[in-house]
């Protein structure tokens, strides 16, 4: 392959290639920041709701709580 | 960090159970050796222990296994073990002698006496126990191993 013929081998595979970008497009600490602080939990009303009527149930009917946990 | 995430969810699953099951073996150990509980609890820890922690580590991984698309909600997922393990209690425990049915309940140690009724009111506490249990605690440790 002559210099000639090798100068343009490198232009036509610049022409095909698209330039690789090196750079990230956005920052991505504050993503990971945010993924690794600790979220606090909120629990919705209908599951405070369930966990009252658990609660009650079983102030209740104490004697279920052994079958419970027999059971389950 | 996405190595072997089924072992992942089994541990992650088998958690809860396994501190209760301390708990609740303290309490047998104390009913039966400082109270002197006329009754063999410790025949009725077979199935606790025996089953309820594996079962969990592998109702979590089948939870993982169905995917995203296919699985639900770990709290509905959760609520679902119940209904399994209710029946397969009353297996084990017939087998073993713990429990018989009776015409009006269910029969313990040979003993006491459940009725079928109160069963209709123990299943529905069971199961919102578990999805409970499973929405916020079994959900916090699949997100702690990176599974969730």
């Amino acid at each position: 392959m002559t210099d000639n013929q090798e100068v343009k081998m490198r232009e036509l595979l610049k022409q095909s290639l698209k330039p690789v970008n090196g750079g990230l497009g956005r920052d991505l600490w504050p993503q990971m920041f945010s993924r690794l602080q600790p979220h606090p939990v909120t629990m919705p009303w209908f599951d405070w709701a369930l966990l009252a009527a658990l609660v009650l149930c079983l102030c209740l009917m104490p004697s279920a709580i052994p079958v419970i946990l027999y059971h389950l | 960090m996405n190595l072997h995430p089924y072992l992942r969810a089994y541990m992650a699953g088998i958690v809860v159970p396994t501190v209760v099951l301390v708990l609740l073996l303290t309490g047998f150990v104390i009913a039966r050796f400082g109270c002197h509980v006329p009754i063999p609890i410790e025949l009725a820890m077979v199935f606790p222990m025996g089953v309820v922690p594996s079962l969990f580590g592998l109702w979590n991984m089948f939870h993982l296994w169905l995917g995203p698309h296919r699985h639900l909600p770990i709290g509905f997922h959760g609520a679902i073990l119940p209904l399994i393990l209710m029946p397969s209690g009353y297996f084990v425990g017939k087998t073993l002698g713990i429990l018989s049915l009776q015409a009006q309940g269910v029969l313990y140690f040979q003993s006491f006496s459940i009725p079928y009724t109160f069963f209709a009111i123990v299943l529905p506490c069971g199961v919102i126990a578990y999805y409970l249990v499973w929405k916020y605690l079994i959900g916090f440790f699949n997100q702690v191993l990176g599974i969730a």
